[in-house]
């Protein structure tokens, strides 16, 4: 690895004074919270300091009537859902790799989980951020209610930024009441084609699944949320085993050790899925489009697999492997076309490329 | 001031003669919008493809001449009002639905479209668009996306933000670009995500890719009275307190509901101190028990008088008082100042009750109608403008307004935009680096500042609102 030091700072001015003194001095910042995506994008092209968010992990406010929470961005995701679950709330997100995300970690990389279905992603419900800067500031865009266009929408640039327009510290969300009811069901088949027409099936029920995974293996889970007699009613309707509800924690924990995310127009992604071949291991979310590939195979079998996915509007980014795989085959692959915009983004919050140097895109 | 004349002729070779507007009589029907500043352009440019639109604002670069996007001009922040005059950009020649792809579910179109035509074709595809102003029989998609407009139903669906899948979008140089399509989990940084809701500063749009939804199969619609405001708000916050998130949740005061009667007939309770239109919808089973739940729920804070839609034209007519609610106002004074602001939902009885004080102290009559389960209140100064000096007064209630909504935790706005109107309430909440990190947004995008100048940020140039300065300032950067 190319880190040197770690340093913890205790609060947000601490950190943004290390950040504007790191930059001051020309040396690199490499943002971290639980280290659960540490292996996501290329490797970086210098050294320097690892600033851990993880002292920074306060619940700053919780309004139960108003279902608005906001915290430090070095809390878990787990510390945050056991705050919330005291008031039957809750945040849905259920991210691979887990446990140990914290929320400045999830919102820096992306990462989503099978409730991206029903609920969408944080992007989706991330009302308030503030960030720490490179030149040493503080900066805070939106709020703490549920619906605001007071300015331009920074939570959406420093969503999925990977920290390069400055260090996520503290974020607001809106929160969501736990269902009513909550039923887990699965079907398993014998060929992957027979699953998918079981996903299809379940996807175009009259209530829709809130999660519906598909994996290489024939299996297929769907979770419905929501009122008691609707959801059995459902369940009924589609014929499926009950299953626990919790396969969905212990399919949380996944995370190859070699793993590419394949994000494509829903509607494509079976045919990309079926490119990849019989003896590969995937799990897919055919309701938003997304699946990910424990890469058995090399940087080659990435790249043609990336050709396929981009030619059909998508992307393949590379979740985790070692130093060497992720040079070899790229983390992120042909940059978009407008990168050069992007650049000026960068440029306007991140001068001299102080936070992750060379890895991410921009 | 004016355009050159050259300038006017090379707009006009751009687009074609009978599409630009210049003579000052036809551009003064383009100094507003539906907020209550006005400007009039130095020219209006009606353009009817991505490559007229860039054409005009490369000329407008060239010649450093403001550009300001405009739909049908039904913003209620000043937003497509030409401050500093130059080409209003006028998109509504540009109002085709160029796709509608009932397996993806999503709709490509131009940004003149009209929110309930793109509804109306979804509806052949049981499917439809979600967000849905009041304002929807005549705003566009175009100023819905530049506003991230909301409405009515973005309680359980989210804003225009939410459902904007990409864009094709001309930034200041006149370039053409794509932000993100149909992909999720998109590569770089998110520039759909701030372009959505920039207010016309950062870009003009010419095509929107968005996401349809199914229609449910039932939909269930209750009217409930309550005694006073504060019944009724506490009726909301415990319907979402156990758990329940309806499709829309919304509430009118008493002089609302008056009016509104008046007008449409549509059996509101004149006697109630507010009224409830809280609607959900999904599988028959759900929309009954979570209906049951929630008359319920009202019953135990003095809901009365609950009366559920028997019938889709029962159902209509509920909501044509809901969506007419403005209108109707006008049985009461002719003319209103809109506002817009958000508080936690649990401040409602707070803030409501001192947008009353407020209209009582300047004698002037506030109707209440808003967005209640999202916090989102809209409270309508009425008042007539041949009364010798009423504009100021109405504007300083409105500013007394705001300023209560942002000293309970609030926001300047929920859905119409900073724009104009706003602007010079941004220091409110924001703090100078907030601001500035904003400012790098625009600099990086637009450095020359042709896009909509003289919007969302503080205008050192404008008059001060009599409340700035006065109070506390940059409330969110402090709370942190």
């Amino acid at each position: 690895m190319s880190r040197t030091t770690v340093e913890k700072p205790a609060t947000a001015e601490e950190l943004a004074r290390r950040l504007h003194d790191a930059a001051e001095a020309g040396e690199s910042v490499f943002p971290a919270g639980g280290g659960r995506a540490a292996q996501m994008g290329d490797p970086p092209t210098r050294k320097g300091v690892e600033i851990r968010t993880t002292a920074l992990d306060r619940v700053l406010e919780h309004s139960q009537a108003d279902m608005v929470v906001s915290v430090e961005a070095g809390i878990t995701l787990e510390a945050l859902q056991a705050e919330l679950g005291k008031s039957g709330q809750f945040l849905p997100l259920d991210p691979h790799n887990s446990p140990g995300h914290t929320i400045g970690g999830l919102l820096a990389t992306g990462w989503t989980g099978p409730l991206r279905l029903r609920y969408g992603s944080a992007r989706d419900f991330l009302i308030g951020i503030r960030v720490a800067l490179p030149d040493g500031r503080l900066a805070s865009a939106g709020g703490r209610v549920v619906k605001n266009v007071s300015g331009y929408d920074l939570m959406k640039l420093h969503y999925g930024a990977l920290g390069t327009l400055g260090v996520i510290v503290a974020a607001s969300f809106k929160v969501f009441p736990k269902a009513l009811h909550d039923v887990t069901v699965q079907s398993t088949h014998d060929s992957v084609d027979q699953a998918w027409a079981a996903a299809e099936q379940a996807l175009t029920m009259p209530m829709a699944p809130a999660a519906l995974e598909l994996f290489s293996t024939g299996r297929v889970l769907a979770r419905f949320l929501g009122s008691p007699e609707a959801t059995k009613r459902t369940v009924a309707d589609l014929g499926w085993t009950e299953a626990d509800g919790s396969v969905w924690a212990e399919h949380s924990k996944a995370a190859p050790p070699l793993w590419a995310r394949i994000a494509a127009p829903r509607h494509q992604l079976r045919t990309i899925l079926h490119e990849l071949g019989a003896d590969q291991q995937w799990w897919a979310s055919p309701g938003t489009g997304i699946a990910n590939w424990a890469i058995a195979g090399g940087a080659d079998e990435v790249r043609s697999i990336r050709a396929l996915v981009a030619a059909a509007g998508g992307s393949l980014v590379l979740m985790a492997g070692p130093d060497e795989f992720r040079h070899d085959a790229g983390a992120w692959g042909t940059p978009p076309a407008t990168l050069h915009l992007m650049r000026r983004l960068r440029y306007a919050f991140d001068p001299n490329q102080v936070i992750n140097p060379g890895r991410f895109v921009v | 001031m004016g355009l050159a004349p050259e300038v006017i002729r090379e707009l006009r070779r751009a687009v074609g003669r009978e599409h630009v507007i210049a003579s000052a009589n036809d551009l003064r029907i383009f100094e507003r919008d539906a907020s209550i500043e006005g400007a009039a352009p130095d020219a209006v440019v009606l353009p009817a493809t991505t490559a007229e639109v860039s054409s005009v604002i490369k000329l407008a670069a060239k010649h450093r001449i403001p550009v300001v996007p405009r739909g049908a001009g039904t913003g209620l922040s000043g937003g497509a009002v030409t401050i500093r005059g130059g080409i209003a950009l006028q998109v509504t020649r540009m109002r085709r639905i160029l796709e509608i792809d009932p397996v993806a579910q999503t709709a490509l179109v131009e940004p003149g479209v009209v929110n309930q035509e793109l509804s109306l074709a979804a509806a052949a595809h049981r499917l439809f668009y979600a967000p849905d102003p009041s304002s929807q029989k005549a705003c566009t998609i175009g100023g819905n996306a530049a506003e991230n407009s909301g409405g009515p139903h973005c309680l359980y669906y989210g804003v225009t933000t939410n459902h904007v899948l990409g864009m094709e979008v001309v930034l200041a140089d006149g370039s053409v670009h794509w932000v993100s399509g149909d992909a999720p989990d998109r590569v770089g940084l998110d520039l759909c995500g701030v372009l959505v809701g920039s207010e016309g500063t950062l870009c003009a749009i010419t095509k929107i890719k968005v996401r349809l939804l199914r229609t449910p199969p039932s939909v269930a619609t209750l009217l409930a009275a309550f005694p006073t405001i504060e019944t009724a708000s506490q009726a909301v916050s415990a319907v979402i307190g156990r758990g329940i998130v309806p499709a829309a949740l919304e509430m009118m005061d008493r002089v609302t509901v008056g009016a509104v009667e008046a007008h449409y007939q549509a059996g509101y309770p004149t006697d109630a101190g507010a009224v409830l239109l809280v609607e959900v919808d999904g599988i028959p089973e759900s929309t009954r028990e979570l209906m049951a739940a929630i008359r319920t729920v009202l019953a135990e804070n003095q809901g009365y008088a609950m009366r559920e839609a028997q019938s889709p034209s029962e159902r209509d007519l509920l909501w044509a008082g809901r969506k007419g609610a403005i209108g109707a106002l006008g049985r009461i004074k002719p003319n209103y100042y809109l506002h817009d602001g958000v508080v936690p939902r649990s401040r409602l009885p707070q803030i409501l009750s001192a947008v009353g004080e407020i209209g009582v102290h300047y004698k002037l009559p506030v109707a209440n109608v808003f967005h209640a389960g999202d916090g989102n209140l809209h409270p309508n100064i009425l008042f007539d403008l041949r009364d010798a000096g009423v504009l100021p007064q109405v504007e300083s209630a409105g500013e007394e307004m705001l300023r209560a909504v942002v000293e309970l935790g609030g926001a300047l706005s929920g859905e119409h935009g900073i724009g104009l109107e706003k602007s010079a309430f941004m220091p409110w909440v924001f703090s100078a680096d907030d601001l500035d990190a904003m400012r790098r947004v625009k600099g990086a995008l637009d450095g020359a500042g042709i896009m909509n100048p003289g919007k969302i940020f503080p205008d050192p140039d404008r008059k001060v609102p009599h409340l700035a300065g006065r109070t506390g300032v940059a409330i969110e950067a402090k709370w942190w």
